[in-house]
């Protein structure tokens, strides 16, 4: 099946070809160097990322997009998770283990998004590989069960997922999403369902997904077990405004057939004061993480690093700051806090307009939290230099 | 709110203007400011915008977008075409500008901004985003008062002081407009700032009148920001009002097409 949906998509390709003026040639290079801090050791890491968009409308009611990206990396390409997890944790697994959590940063180049969208007077169709954006919090998203945002840098795309999907507009302002993502059988395929409103100022949906939904039981003495569970989500979310603030919330429900259901929860508010300083503030609640940082193990920090569990600490609060210094240059920062544990992270941002389409951006990333702790010192500090050139 | 009239003033000027001709005598401040609330809000139009910013180390940066707007401005769709860095971004304003949504093409995301939002500069420019929304915050938001007439930019003008009712959420305490006495276009439009009514913030100019589709359209605005010492040009490429738009282009739908 994806095959088959790489193929149509290719295909509208080649038909736009020979009215190439027509197709839409675009994108960024992206260098990034990365400065770690581990262990009382620096490394480097650097990549270099060509994105390369096309678009092509052939008619008002069809749209063809697609974009491949190229990214090499250079410096310290090896790396191991263990590294990362507080000492305590490894002290009690065997070192032999170690070499199983090895990761490494191998060049690639792969097609990120390739669809086809076919727009009907009552509802929209595409088809194709595709961005899937659900729920209305900035770092966490608990009705999104597609993606998982790196929290230092919530707002950088995400990849492209394989999926049919319907837009049909209803009355009143109100619309139904229905996605199927295909996987090898109809079981383990992602579905969802969403209705979305709007009443007064306040936009509102309702999100119900079926998924598959892979965890590992990275303790197992002699390799990592991984086990597969029937996901079902009940969520909704809302944003609106209220007494003058934006406010926001999400929350869904995880049926998890034989493991253990959980829920998430996210509410935040923000607002631009006079001087054009921008403050959000969002709380995220995950009942599957651990509010006593004593009891993270090897499972925890794992499913985190490895992307199965959005969370390694029960409660957290995002603070993002914003100000436009000049007209050209913004800096701020977010902090993040454990509240389960009493953790924070640091993280300074700078992002400069050197040219109408070159960007530098400046991410760093200071753990101040006690060796243990879900921010840590024992996952080192970082910082990131980028400069984007868009074409 | 700010100034909820800019794309107004860009689209419109005219259809009733055109029938007012010179023969207008005295008027009281609120006849005078309820025209240019009607000249500022067409039924409909469509136009592809040039904004060009100059920032105070006297760098440009030039964006182009198109924009619709439909039910007398009610309703605008503002999506970006050039530069690569925000192609396919679209800003849908509703109800006013008093609903704004952000649609970031990268991402597939769209995000909807409280009302405090629309002090942000709208990519860096001298306009906010409720500067960009439309409505009748002129009449809503503001006390009229008739200053007189006297000549600005070779046109005669009405002389208008508008002063901020007690609650409104205007981000201006006192605008001082220049109003043409032949088509009601707001020749000049002083801001002043939210706490200062003696500081001029903003200035508004309104050059290079064109009959577009029988109504006149100032082809350039250039908004001064006095404080900052930057400036932000507009200038209209194209701009026709005889369009039918479906009400479907100003959804979220509409956003990401």
């Amino acid at each position: 099946m994806r095959k088959l949906l790489y193929g149509v998509s290719l295909s509208l390709l080649l038909i736009t070809r020979p009215s190439a003026q027509e197709v839409d040639i675009f994108g960024y290079f992206e260098p990034q160097f990365n400065l770690i801090y581990l262990d009382d050791g620096y490394y480097q890491l650097q990549s270099n990322k060509l994105r390369v968009d096309l678009k092509s409308n052939p008619s008002e009611t069809i749209e063809f997009g697609a974009n491949f990206d190229w990214i090499v990396y250079h410096g310290k390409r090896d790396w191991n998770f263990w590294d990362f997890i507080p000492k305590e944790v490894t002290s009690s697994v065997h070192p032999y283990r170690k070499p199983r959590y090895r990761f490494t940063y191998d060049d690639r180049s792969f097609l990120d998004n390739a669809y086809l969208r076919l727009s009907f007077p009552s509802f929209d169709l595409m088809v194709g590989k595709q961005q899937i954006s659900l729920g209305t919090g900035y770092a966490w998203n608990p009705t999104d069960v597609f993606n998982f945002k790196d929290i230092m840098d919530p707002t950088y795309e995400q990849p492209g997922h394989n999926a049919f999907r319907i837009d049909l507009p209803l009355k009143d302002g109100f619309s139904l999403l229905a996605l199927y993502s295909p996987e090898s059988t109809w079981e383990n395929s992602g579905k969802l369902l969403r209705l979305k409103g709007r009443r007064g100022h306040f936009d509102f949906s309702i999100t119900g997904t079926e998924t598959e939904w892979g965890v590992t039981d990275y303790e197992h003495a002699f390799f990592n077990l991984f086990t597969t569970h029937k996901r079902r989500l009940l969520g909704g979310d809302f944003v609106g405004e209220l007494l003058g603030l934006g406010v926001w919330g999400e929350g869904a429900y995880n049926f998890v057939g034989d493991f253990e259901d959980f829920w998430e929860l996210l509410v935040g508010g923000d607002y631009t004061f006079d001087s054009e300083l921008y403050l959000m503030l969002e709380f995220y609640h995950h009942s599957l993480a651990k509010s006593d940082y004593r009891q993270y193990d090897l499972n925890d920090w794992l499913r985190f690093f490895y992307q199965e569990q959005k969370s390694l600490t029960r409660y957290q609060v995002f603070c993002l700051i914003q100000y436009p210094v000049t007209d050209l240059l913004n800096i701020g920062g977010s902090t993040l806090v454990s509240v389960s544990d009493g953790s924070i992270a640091l993280v300074p941002t700078a992002l400069y307009s050197l040219h109408e389409n070159v960007e530098l951006t400046l991410i760093g990333n200071i753990n101040v939290g006690k060796e243990g702790k879900a921010y840590g010192t024992s996952q080192g500090h970082s910082l990131l230099l980028r400069s984007r050139v868009y074409f | 709110m700010k100034l909820k009239a800019f794309i107004p003033l860009i689209f419109c000027i005219g259809f009733f203007c055109a029938k007012s001709g010179s023969a207008q005598i005295s008027m009281s401040a609120d006849t005078i400011i309820q025209k240019v609330t009607r000249v500022m809000n067409p039924a409909q139009s469509k136009a592809e915008m040039k904004m060009t910013i100059m920032t105070t180390s006297k760098k440009t940066r030039t964006f182009v977008y198109l924009a619709y707007s439909k039910n007398h401005g009610e309703k605008t769709l503002m999506k970006y075409l050039e530069p690569s860095r925000v192609k396919g971004q679209a800003i849908l304003m509703l109800n006013n500008a008093d609903d704004i949504w952000v649609y970031f093409p990268r991402t597939r995301r769209v995000r909807k901004l409280a009302t405090h939002a629309k002090k942000q500069k709208m990519e860096g420019s001298d306009f906010s985003y409720e500067d960009m929304g439309v409505g009748d915050a002129f009449i809503d938001e503001f006390s009229s008062r008739l200053l007189g007439e006297e000549k600005k930019e070779g046109q005669l003008c009405y002389r208008l002081e508008l002063k901020r009712k007690p609650k409104s959420s205007s981000g201006y305490s006192k605008l001082v407009m220049w109003v043409d006495k032949e088509n009601f276009i707001p020749l000049v439009v002083d801001y002043y700032h939210d706490d200062d009514s003696t500081l001029l913030e903003k200035q508004l100019v309104c050059s290079d009148i064109k009959v577009i589709d029988k109504i006149p359209t100032p082809m350039q605005m250039v908004m001064y920001n006095k404080l900052d010492r930057t400036q932000t040009s507009m200038e209209l490429p194209e701009v026709t009002y005889k369009v039918n738009l479906e009400d479907d282009l100003f959804t979220e739908r509409g956003m990401k097409k």
